[in-house]
């Protein structure tokens, strides 16, 4: 393998270790369960690994050509501030999407996509590994006053409702949303991953191919059980069909758009040489995969749903029911079939935030038919939430005018449980001093494991 | 045309396509052997089998990986397991394409050498893969039926 892997220094392992035991306690059934599921692969590593032989100079921006920084001092002073946020924003929703994915993990149907789900969430595990290993593997000292100890101390204390993008503060409601959030979700981490190749902080961009190569099964992880769920929602006692699918997509679509940010910004990120596209630019191409994705998914359902129907026969049949958004041989576009919905629909922040679009792209002059519309579209569970109780309210206001966009777009549902030390008794940091090594510093050196 | 043909790694949004290309092929739709397929390789090694592209379309697909001791063949092996090339667009190099882009992987996973086996009666594969100067290897497969 082209890639060199480490270990943390053991104050932070065993911070990592400590918040696994409390926030992902399924855990110890990956290796329970890896021959059964995965023969012959590589076991599993919790180690942070770097690409070796990658570009070695800027590949876009102001500073194309220069070479890249291997330390946060050499980069120009606002891409390291950004870059900085860049790296705790990531490794939020790496330890996010794992406490998400736990509470509802158990209560999958089928043993091989909980298997999947289960490396998917020790594969996040790592990729929040990696960004603490960016996080404390450097001096960060002339971009923040913050210590190292203190920024993973502040990763690791958030919980579901105090992460920093939205999407990973919302509960899953059912093992569904393992598997949407899976297709979806991930969907939108391989974007950003894929923009940071060619970030201009060496180390960063060396994190990505090994975290791509993971992120690949995560989409499998996703799409392949909903393939299956379309194909099983033809039968007249399925259990997932495909409306409870459409909710779920519709609960998670706006989130995953958010999280490129606002559709007009992503300009400055580019010209300081931390992503190749900007925010618009990377939803577009995301919106156009995950219209690809269902249409997958459709044609999957069609073809069991008419299987006497040729290849070509069905494919025709699928187009022009999407073409018309009508119904054919009791095939409907609106009953039967996943759609996306309008890239405005129930968005809460960037360009359309609170605009009251509907699914369709219809636009909504009175409030209260609009939340009503928004919730007839969601799934029930999620309805009951206070996270669309805190959507509602604020759409009213804005709609109203007694609340101001501005302070709408930066207002996020204060969830019961928010943040917080390690709850054991004994301790009430994630980050605990180890004693000083006689050869390494406070929390020893990281171990090199490979090559 | 020819242009815009794109080698890329294989994803799972090309379950669809593959499927489409093997029910070609074969007349048999199966999409869940091709699931099976595509999630094993994608977790194996994401960056290893490829598809052609053909105008945003999947033509063309080869799936295969870096292995060692199987057989007892210690040095790592680049194996090539399922390819096909949809029939509208034979001949037009992209199996070639394809071949070019999974040897390249292999090379650079460490394979010396890539390994495949041919049906007897797969005289179009077997015809291929002589073009693209595969040779017998000193092997004999056998078989006993139970
Ligand atoms: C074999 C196959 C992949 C070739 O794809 P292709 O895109 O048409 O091949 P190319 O155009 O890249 O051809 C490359 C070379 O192979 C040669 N070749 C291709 N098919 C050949 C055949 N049947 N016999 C002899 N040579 C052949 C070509 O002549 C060309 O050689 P050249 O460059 O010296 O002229 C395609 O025919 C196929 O998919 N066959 C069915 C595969 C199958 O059954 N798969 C299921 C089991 S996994
Ligand atoms: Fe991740
Ligand atoms: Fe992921």
């Amino acid at each position: 393998m082209a890639d060199h892997q480490s270990q943390l220094p053991r104050q932070y392992h065993e911070a990592v270790m400590h918040w696994q035991r409390h926030n992902f306690p399924d855990y110890p059934k990956l290796p329970e369960q890896w021959d059964t599921y995965f023969p012959k692969d590589e076991a599993f590593c919790l180690c942070a690994r770097i690409q070796q032989n990658m570009p070695e100079h800027i590949e876009v921006g102001d500073r194309k050509g220069q070479p890249k920084a291997v330390a946060p001092r050499e980069l120009d002073p606002k891409a390291a501030e950004e870059l900085l946020a860049i790296i705790r924003a990531q490794a939020s929703t790496e330890f996010g999407s794992i406490q998400q994915h736990q509470a509802t993990l158990a209560r999958a149907s089928d043993p091989q996509d909980q298997a999947w789900v289960l490396r998917v969430m020790a594969e996040e595990l790592r990729h929040g590994y990696q960004m603490i290993h960016l996080l404390t593997s450097a001096d960060w000292s002339p971009v923040t006053d913050t210590k190292p100890q203190d920024m993973v101390e502040e990763i690791l204390s958030m919980k579901t409702g105090s992460h920093v993008l939205a999407a990973f503060n919302l509960e899953y409601d059912s093992f569904v949303d393992n598997i949407v959030f899976a297709a979806f979700i991930d969907r939108v981490g391989k974007y950003q991953l894929t923009m940071q190749k060619v970030n201009a902080y060496q180390p960063m961009a060396s994190s990505m191919p090994p975290m791509l190569r993971e992120e690949a099964f995560h989409l499998a992880a996703g799409v392949i059980p909903m393939r299956r769920w379309a194909e099983a929602a033809v039968k007249s006692d399925a259990l997932i069909t495909m409306p409870v699918l459409q909710k779920v997509v519709n609960k998670w679509f706006g989130r995953g758009l958010e999280m490129f940010g606002d559709e007009r910004g992503g300009k400055t990120n580019v010209r300081l040489g931390l992503k190749d596209k900007t925010n618009r630019v990377a939803q577009d191409e995301y919106i156009a995969e995950c219209d690809k994705m269902l249409d997958d998914i459709n044609q999957r359902y069609v073809r069991a749903r008419f299987p006497r129907l040729s290849r070509d026969e069905a494919d025709a049949l699928y187009a022009r029911v999407k073409a018309d958004r009508g119904a054919i041989d009791g095939l409907s576009w609106d009953d039967d079939l996943l759609k996306l919905p309008h890239a405005s629909f129930f968005r809460r922040r960037g360009e359309s935030a609170f605009q009251m679009i509907g699914f369709d792209g219809g636009t909504f002059t009175d409030v209260d038919a609009y939340i009503a519309h928004v919730r007839d579209h969601l799934p029930e569970a999620y309805v009951a939430s206070v996270d669309v109780k805190h959507w509602a309210e604020l759409q009213r206001g804005v709609a109203r005018g007694t609340v101001p966009l501005e302070k709408a777009l930066s207002s996020m549902p204060r969830l019961a449980r928010v943040g917080g030390a390690c709850p054991c008794a004994n301790s009430v940091r994630w980050v605990v001093d180890v004693e000083v090594s006689p050869n390494g510093g406070l929390g020893g050196q990281e171990t090199r494991l490979s090559p | 045309m020819a242009d815009d043909v794109v080698i890329r790694p294989m994803t799972e949004l090309d379950l669809e396509g593959i499927t489409r290309i093997d029910e070609r092929i074969t007349r048999q739709y199966r999409p869940d052997v091709w699931e099976r397929r595509v999630g094993y390789y994608l977790r194996r090694d994401a960056d290893s089998s490829q598809v052609a592209d053909v105008g945003g379309k999947v033509a063309g697909f080869m799936m295969g990986e870096v292995r060692g001791g199987e057989f007892g063949l210690d040095e790592p092996t680049g194996w090539i397991e399922f390819f096909g090339v949809d029939p509208d667009v034979r001949g037009r190099d992209l199996g070639r394409k394809l071949i070019d882009a999974l040897l390249a992987h292999f090379r650079a996973q460490g394979a010396h050498i890539a390994r495949t086996m041919v049906a007897t009666r797969d005289e179009d594969i077997a015809g291929f893969l002589k073009a693209m100067q595969f040779t017998p290897a000193p092997l004999t497969a056998l078989e006993k039926r139970l």
